[in-house]
């Protein structure tokens, strides 16, 4: 289990405020899960594949409102974590632009957890 | 190509290459038999996407690159219980689209080797919706 405990981790963090429905969230959490994949892939390939190897651990948690994921975005920022703001393009529930869901990671477990640990899971 | 090639090109300049084809978009397919949480649905979803993507990135590049340009496109769908994967797989195959299914490791809520979600493409639309149209957004 130890093995596990130390694997690389990616929280995507939801705003509770928007009320979306699973499939908006759903696809939210996907676009945050995909860019931040896409930058780790870029900037740190190595962690990248480790992350996979381990199973691409992730979880979702909930924000209450759009000032809680700027200070956790500034958190991850602090503990040189990558991070992403997902922005709606509006289409459907919410107006374009909303900024949705914040990605982080992925990134050592003990870090992620240091962040997070005050939220609740989805 | 390779894996190494395709960290490469991601990070290679870019050459500025128009896209042919039409919209490109990404479909998940959720599983609706396991009564997932939606935490599960979304963290399952964000998997599926991730493996798909990367698995287009190796086979269709160009695809790759025009979802991407184009605001990543991704709609989510629901499928009744896993026999409908079984139909969209043999169909993606077929159409030679870049499909991920994944099967949880099952740390929460559900068994572990679940079917829990599809992903499809990042695709062209029209060749998505000729395989899923049936299905109703989740």
């Amino acid at each position: 289990m130890s093995s596990m405990d130390d694997a690389p981790s990616m929280a995507l963090i939801v705003r509770a405020d928007l009320s979306l429905s699973a499939g908006k969230t759903a696809v939210q959490c996907a676009h945050a899960a995909v860019q931040c994949a896409l930058q780790a892939h870029r900037h740190h390939a190595r962690l990248m594949e480790r992350w996979r190897k381990s199973g691409a651990r992730k979880i979702c948690l909930v924000a209450d409102d759009l000032s809680s994921l700027h200070r956790l975005a500034s958190e991850a920022q602090q503990a040189n974590l990558s991070y992403h703001l997902v922005q709606d393009a509006g289409h459907t529930e919410v107006p374009a632009g909303t900024i949705t869901v914040l990605g982080i990671g992925p990134g050592p477990r003990r870090s992620l957890d240091l962040i997070t640990e005050d939220l609740s899971t989805l | 190509m390779g894996f190494r090639s395709f960290i490469h090109r991601l990070t290679a300049p870019r050459i500025n290459i128009t896209p042919v084809f039409g919209s490109v978009k990404l479909v998940c397919i959720v599983n609706q038999s396991l009564k997932m949480g939606k935490g599960k649905i979304a963290a399952q979803v964000g998997h599926a996407s991730v493996e798909s993507f990367l698995r287009t990135g190796s086979t269709h590049p160009h695809l790759l690159d025009a979802w991407l340009a184009s605001g990543q496109k991704k709609i989510c769908l629901k499928a009744k219980d896993e026999d409908v994967f079984e139909t969209l797989i043999t169909q993606a195959k077929r159409d030679n689209i870049p499909f991920h299914l994944i099967r949880d490791a099952g740390h929460t809520q559900i068994p572990s080797g679940s079917k829990t979600v599809l992903a499809l493409g990042p695709y062209g639309e029209e060749e998505l919706d000729s395989i899923t149209g049936e299905l109703k957004l989740l």
